[in-house]
């Protein structure tokens, strides 16, 4: 009996132990990434960051992302009518397919999704980029030129990441209603005009801004992942492979908290 | 002599509870070109990091040009690092911009010039080190000796008083590598630059160096003119400069 209790007593220390020891890791990640927030606010007041790495950043992360986001956003706007159909066809509810699909892509669907994959490709880029420079010494080889690594090569990033999911949300939300129309059309026969009108009168200018604002949200949050663990990255090319695993799966874990929380607060 | 122009005083340096410094001191006089040499792992590299606070010292002193410089903040080594500039071992360019957009760089940032002027010194620069005709290639289509060149080509940008070139000829053929050394010889009888060279490559030592410091059990072990470490009967000091692997030399990792 008292060997059990003893090796109950030693599994449970085990398991807080662990726990604890997740829990302090967890934290230290949060801290760091809250920390580097706090140093790339202090370089916006007043401004000090490379335009001409701003203008690089925002080109390669916006530009490069559209064809990607094009074709997630006009299936996520057909998936949504394909969803609704049988209900629509079933009650005859014509006019109100569009606001179906429109209300969900463009307060839920359509933002997480473009940010999840703008994570995927354009995060996942970022980290694995700064890692690389800061195992292979570049980001000393900038603080050695007397030259802030965060202002250079930090603050451009965020801002530019910020920039472009908000630039490609708009982008696929306009694309995921035509999406939407076209799917409506081919599949279930409903007119074009309906389509509109269902649109027009049923969707408010605040569903559109609901999303277009989680996405700058969305945008800070894999900005901030994506260059913390880059370039905090320890190790050579297997810390390179961990850190944009972790990258991904923060920027993954805080798009859904942020959603749950800014859709709860704020409707 | 006159009061050392880079002074570190019982420097001490651990990395997860291992030193690798442990009682560091030595200086280095004003446009001298300084060897620091030694096995590896023996805190060559580390030693030069702390002087522009790349690395913080866990005990002693470092004094720079009369200020001491160990306790500064990030901020304050700045100012340091717009007089010290460091050469890599594995040049740290910038993959992502050309030669001429890594030199220009700190020219943009530093010196108040636009990006065309940047650009037209950057040139003359890249000429210096004989690398203008590759001024629009990156560096990944670049062979280790041109990346390197080009690397002092953009340290030179800032004008320092004192550049450290950590194992600038390590990797190099017997040609490019005497070449880098000419170039390091000249900066400090042409422009007067300090050097602080790491290194283990001998035929550079006795080639360029005017004084050595051989680091051993990370202490400054022997120090002194290259032509008087030569004839240095101790056995430590034997052992290391004929490369033999018998020897009492204690080699960690081996």
């Amino acid at each position: 009996m008292a060997n059990l209790i003893s090796r109950m007593v030693t599994a449970t220390a085990a398991a807080v132990t662990r726990v604890g020891t997740s829990a302090l890791a967890v934290a230290h990640e949060v801290g760091g990434i809250a920390v580097l927030a706090g140093r790339v606010l202090r370089r916006l007041i007043p401004p000090r960051l490379d335009g001409r790495e701003l203008w690089t950043n925002l080109f390669k992360m916006g530009n490069g992302s559209v064809p990607i986001i094009i074709l997630t956003a006009f299936f996520s706007g057909g998936l949504m009518t394909l969803q609704s159909a049988p209900f629509v066809q079933k009650f005859g509810a014509t006019a109100l397919a569009g606001w179906a699909a429109g209300y969900a892509v463009l307060r839920e669907i359509g933002p997480i999704l473009i940010a999840l994959m703008f994570s995927g490709r354009v995060g996942a880029n970022n980290t694995a980029e700064l890692a690389t420079m800061t195992v292979t010494e570049q980001l000393d080889g900038l603080r050695a030129l007397a030259i802030d690594p965060i202002s250079f090569l930090i603050v451009p990033r965020v801002l530019a990441m910020i920039v472009a999911l908000f630039a490609l949300t708009v982008l696929g939300d306009l694309v995921a209603l035509g999406g939407a129309a076209i799917v409506a059309h081919t599949v279930m026969g409903i007119e074009w005009a309906t389509m509109y009108y269902s649109f027009a009168d049923n969707l408010a200018p605040y569903d559109v801004l609901h999303g277009l604002y989680k996405s700058l949200a969305f945008g800070f949050a894999i900005a901030l992942t994506s260059c913390y663990f880059g370039i905090s990255v320890k190790g050579g090319s297997t810390g390179v492979g961990r850190a944009v695993n972790a990258a991904v799966v923060a920027a993954a874990v805080s798009i859904m908290l942020l959603d749950f929380f800014l859709t709860y607060l704020t409707g | 002599m006159s009061t050392p122009f880079i002074e570190f005083r019982g420097v001490q340096k651990g990395f997860g509870g291992k030193p690798v410094l442990r009682d560091l001191s030595l200086d280095v006089q004003r446009g001298e070109v300084f060897f620091i040499i030694g096995t590896s792992g023996v805190g060559k590299s580390v030693t030069i990091k702390h002087l522009i606070g790349l690395l913080r010292v866990d005990a002693g002193e470092i004094w720079f040009d009369g200020q001491r410089v160990d306790g500064y903040t990030e901020q304050q080594f700045e100012g340091i690092r717009r007089r010290v500039g460091m050469v890599f071992q594995n040049s740290t360019l910038f993959d992502s911009l050309t030669l001429a957009d890594n030199v220009a760089l700190p020219l943009r940032k530093h010196s108040g010039l636009n990006t065309r002027q940047a650009h037209a010194e950057a040139l003359n620069l890249l000429r210096r080190v004989d690398m203008h005709d590759y001024a629009l290639r990156y560096p990944a289509e670049l062979s280790d000796g041109m990346r390197k060149r080009a690397a002092i080509a953009r340290t030179l940008a800032g004008k320092p008083e004192v550049m450290l070139f950590d194992e600038p000829t390590t990797g190099l053929d017997p040609i490019s590598a005497r070449r880098i050394d000419a170039l390091i010889r000249e900066l400090a009888d042409t422009m007067g630059v300090t050097a602080l060279v790491v290194s283990h490559d001998l035929p550079s030592i006795f080639g360029i160096a005017d004084r050595v410091a051989f680091l051993y059990q990370g202490r400054v072990y022997s120090i002194g003119a290259p032509g008087a470490l030569k004839v240095n009967g101790d056995a430590i000091v034997k052992q290391f400069l004929n490369g033999e692997s018998a020897g009492p030399m204690e080699t960690p990792g081996f």
